[in-house]
């Protein structure tokens, strides 16, 4: 397969990895996540998540911010299509940036 | 197991933050002696397709869900431990930065378990049970299993550090839940390995070692 044909299939199932991502991807905490709310008594380690389980988050002396599309979304208004628009956006960031950044480092060798 | 700013001290954080930009300094070392025309698509669509997939969380039980992080793949792959530092730091910065997933402060120590020790347990331990057992498929998804459930029980480690979880009880969840989500890693690397080896089958020489160094 020639490289440009590799990298536009490559990119198009990416997007419809993420596209499919938005409507059927768990949303039950990660190990992490988990992890905090079993040392903070609020889950078992091996039951369900409660529903009203929420992490307590330790805010004195940690760093804040606040990034353009939090966890994926374009907000509240967003919805889905915001959703499917940021995970779009991302991944062809993530494909152009490894591009570029791979091909200058490249041209810097000597 | 992206570790939010919340988690670590701001000072914890920079720690990791210093001795992840050494593994990022060797990451982009790599790239400028070891990348060709070749190995850049792939590059590129290895970050992509991570950068997608790492949003599909799969539920593993027990009111857990987990996705794939990636970097024994990318290792494996391409033939470098460093080049799941480059990637996984790429994706990482994106997902920090652009989305809020995992935090500013603790990226380094995110950029350590993901891509330093996923890259390295990922790539040694395949190549480890590949002299073994000549099989491929088998040991990346065992690689991919054992990379992930080293990086969780060094989060886990992390987290104690940080004050945020107890060591023993940590471990033990950080451990049963990624034992799990270790299978989803295992499976998603070998199947990805199979299809991009069908696309781009010069990459099959780094994969079964006829080319290693």
């Amino acid at each position: 397969m020639k490289s440009e044909q590799f990298i536009m299939i490559g990119l198009v199932v990416a997007i419809l990895i993420g596209i499919v991502a938005v409507f059927v991807a768990s949303g039950n905490p990660d190990g992490l996540e988990s992890t905090a709310l079993v040392v903070q008594d609020q889950k078992a380690l091996l039951g369900d998540t409660p529903d009203d389980a929420e992490i307590h988050e330790e805010e004195e002396g940690r760093f804040a911010y606040e990034s353009p599309f939090p966890d994926y979304t374009m907000g509240e208004d967003g919805g889905k299509m915001g959703e499917l628009a940021v995970i779009v956006l991302g991944t062809i960031i993530a494909l152009i940036l490894a591009f570029a950044i791979g091909k200058v480092a490249m041209a810097k060798k000597s | 197991m992206h570790i939010p700013d919340a988690f670590m001290p701001i000072w914890q954080g920079g720690i990791y933050w210093i001795i992840a930009l050494i593994f990022i300094f060797l990451a982009l070392k790599w790239a400028r002696n070891e990348l060709t025309e070749d190995k850049i698509p792939m590059v590129a669509v290895l970050s992509a397709g991570i950068f997608a997939i790492q949003a599909f969380n799969l539920p593993v039980g027990f009111g857990t869900s987990g996705h794939l992080v990636g970097g024994a793949l990318v290792a494996i792959l391409l033939g470098s431990p460093y080049a799941a530092v480059f990637v996984l730091t790429l994706v990482l910065i994106i997902q920090g930065v652009i989305f809020g997933d995992g935090g500013l402060t603790t990226m380094g120590a995110n950029i350590l378990n993901m891509g330093v020790i996923g890259g390295f347990i990922g790539y040694y331990s395949y190549w480890g049970l590949h002299q073994a057992t000549k099989k491929v498929y088998l040991s990346a998804a065992i690689a991919a299993w054992l990379a992930c459930f080293i990086s969780a029980l060094a989060c886990a480690v992390m987290m104690w550090l940080a004050g945020t979880f107890p060591l023993v009880p940590g471990l033990v969840a950080m451990g049963t839940y990624h034992a799990l989500i270790g299978i989803v890693e295992g499976a998603i690397t070998a199947g990805a390995i199979y299809l991009l080896l069908q696309a781009r089958p010069e990459f099959s020489d780094a994969v079964t070692g006829v080319n290693a160094a």
